[in-house]
């Protein structure tokens, strides 16, 4: 935090000194400079742990089959990578992770929607999804074995469970919270009732609904790795079981790394969506 | 979840440094010896059936030679099988193996596992290969495509490909799933694989499954089970070990009499296996010497060498693994002519027929 705090100062002395031609030059480098330093200093803590970790490996404080080098962790990624293992494994993991999404955030929104919009809806179905909406998607898991089998269908519907609560629950809460007044407004103007859906739910309940995005794809790769776990033949989950069966350390390890980084990758990917789809509301300030 | 996961394992660190389960007394004696099987029995309860070593600890025949040192005999017995042992000979927590299955000892090795094998466990028997009852498969060929299951980096993975292989086809004719033991059995009554490598006499009598194949005594479809000991241990009790071993040798002997066929077939069913599966699965070994065989004559290390080859032409090792200082005889040798059973099993040659007979019995 402390390179941040810093960084202005430097620039507000060097203002002082510049030109007025210079100083637009260092307005439009400030805040890259400081993307970069913060972008240092979220670096820091990996970067001391990949340190202890390599230090962990030098002292041997554990045996070598448990804890596997940084080295072997990084060039095991370049050879699954190089084989085309990596791409195959990760595709099928993405494919699942993808018709879940698909078909959860579809059924999150109808129930979101309805509950939100009906009180009629809300009345008949809300108590029900509240206590549906509790079961975590681990203990839908035996009860899914026998219902869907061990294939592809209990992998893509424990995942659709797993997104469908975030979704339902974040769409419900934004509508919920939108003011009251804005619905009078809509009143004025006569607005029918897709008018009000478009120009008014929507625009007011998309933070909240992107909110329950983020969430659903977080929850949808935790519960794939869960998933894959438990009976696969492909996917990064049963990489690393695979790893584990052979005492091969490092390709749990890898497994971990490109499920963090696919993580991080959506999450980003939603963040820019979102800031794309609500420049109006920037504008407004 | 990286992250935390790396913190756990960084926190646990010290904590396996003064492991305090590495309890090693000062006067040339252990105050407990660990003994670990790769298997559990249904439901993961502490009972391995089907080997001599397994009637060392149903027998209690190890608990008793060191009682009266006052060594406490710690037994475990993995769920996870062969890779779970590893895991804990790795930590530390794994002072015997009895009985660990040839990928998973090839494994631990090509990781750098230090230990030494003592003596083979078990072999040869037969292989049943089977479907669900509704299945209208009639051979291996029907299921091309479909989904198989076995229990991957267990012995039972290359006893699948090896059945594969015999029959022309490659493990990438099909979908293979990792199950153990129980889930196999009730993914085979459920439907949901289509066939699997296990004995069938149960299941069979309770219209669950249905075999389509079995190889009868084929020295190739299996390899011997290994009993090893971890090297620091060896160097550190060498007296102990002899011990342990000459006493496990005892039970192997005990194991081999008929008059022991059904009893120990009953104590075996403890572990929640059907005794009709062991009766019929044992029908076609007259002698039960062929299959309760401690020595390591030329098909124990031929049919070793020969998985090392396959562990490496299915990828499955890293490391090179050879027989340099992994075997010691001495204490199985030391054993066999305390006992006076020098002659008493019959010796394989590379291809598994019996070369020098064992004595006759009398």
């Amino acid at each position: 935090m402390s390179v941040i705090s810093t960084d202005p100062r430097i620039f507000k002395s060097s203002r002082i000194e510049t030109k007025p031609a210079r100083e637009l030059n260092t307005r439009w480098l400030q805040p890259v400079l400081l993307q970069l330093a913060r972008i240092a200093a979220a670096l820091l803590l990996p970067a001391a742990l990949l340190v202890l970790w390599q230090v962990a490996v030098d002292k041997q404080w554990m045996p070598e089959q448990i804890l596997p080098a940084p080295g072997l962790v990084w060039q095991t990624l370049l050879e699954l990578w190089e084989s085309g293992d990596l791409q195959t494994h990760l595709l099928i993991s993405a494919s699942r992770v993808g018709w879940s999404l698909l078909i959860g955030t579809t059924v999150g929104l109808l129930f979101g929607f309805g509950m939100g919009l009906s009180r009629t809806v809300k009345a008949y179905v809300a108590p029900t999804f509240d206590v549906v909406a509790q079961f975590p998607v681990l203990g839908w898991i035996p009860i899914l074995i026998i219902f869907a089998g061990i294939d592809e269908a209990l992998k893509i519907s424990a995942i659709t469970i797993a997104v469908v609560v975030p979704v339902a629950v974040n769409t419900l809460k934004g509508i919920a919270n939108i003011p009251r007044n804005l619905f009078e407004v809509a009143k004025v103007y006569r607005f029918t009732g897709w008018q009000v859906v478009f120009r008014v739910v929507l625009p007011s309940a998309a933070p909240s609904l992107f909110n329950g995005l983020r969430q659903a794809v977080m929850q949808a790769w935790l519960t794939l790795v869960f998933v894959e776990l438990l009976a696969s033949s492909e996917g990064i989950g049963y990489l690393m079981v695979w790893g584990r069966q052979l005492a091969q350390l490092d390709l749990v390890m890898v497994g971990m790394l490109v499920i963090g980084l696919v993580g991080v990758v959506l999450d980003i990917a939603l963040r820019l969506i979102e800031a794309h789809l609500q420049r109006w509301r920037h504008s407004a300030f | 979840m990286k992250r935390r996961t790396f913190a756990a394992a960084i926190g646990a660190a010290p904590l396996l440094a003064l492991n305090p389960l590495r309890a090693f007394a000062a006067d040339g004696k252990p105050t407990t010896i660990r003994i670990s099987f790769p298997g559990a029995g249904t439901g993961g309860r502490p009972v391995q059936g089907g080997s001599f070593p397994g009637n060392s600890h149903l027998l209690r025949a190890i608990d008793e030679e060191f009682k009266e040192d006052g060594i406490k005999i710690e037994w475990k017995f993995f769920p996870g099988a062969g890779p779970a042992l590893n895991e804990s000979f790795a930590n530390g927590l794994t002072d015997f193996a009895f009985g660990h299955g040839d990928l998973p000892l090839i494994v631990g090795r090509s990781t750098g596992l230090k230990h030494k094998i003592l003596m083979s466990s078990s072999r040869g028997g037969n292989s049943y290969f089977v479907v669900p009852a509704a299945s209208s498969a009639k051979a291996l060929v029907d299921l091309k495509g479909k989904r198989l299951s076995t229990f991957k980096g267990t012995a039972q993975q290359l006893t699948l490909y090896r059945w594969l292989d015999k029959f022309g086809l490659t493990e990438k004719d099909f979908r293979i799933i990792s199950l153990d033991a129980d889930s196999t059995l009730a993914a085979l009554s459920t439907g949901d694989i289509d066939g699997t490598v296990r004995a069938p006499f149960d299941l069979e009598a309770r219209g669950v499954a249905r075999r389509i194949a079995e190889l009868k005594d084929d020295p190739y479809i299996s390899t011997p089970g290994s009993v090893w000991v971890g090297e620091e241990f060896e160097k550190k009790y060498p007296a102990i070990v002899q011990r342990l071993v000459t006493r496990l040798i005892k039970v192997a002997y005990w194991s081999t009499q008929e008059a022991n066929r059904e009893k120990q077939f009953q104590l075996w069913s403890t572990s929640g296996t059907p005794y009709l599966d062991y009766k019929k699965d044992w029908e076609t070994t007259a002698d039960l010497r062929n299959r309760i065989n401690p020595l390591l004559d030329e098909y124990y290390t031929t049919s070793i060498q020969r998985s090392i080859e396959e562990t490496k032409k299915y990828k499955l090792i890293r490391r090179e693994v050879n027989f340099d200082g992994w075997l010691e005889p001495k204490y199985l040798n030391n054993a066999l002519k305390e006992l006076k059973l020098e002659d008493y099993w019959p010796q394989q040659d590379a291809q598994g027929k019996i070369k020098v007979p064992g004595r006759k019995r009398t």
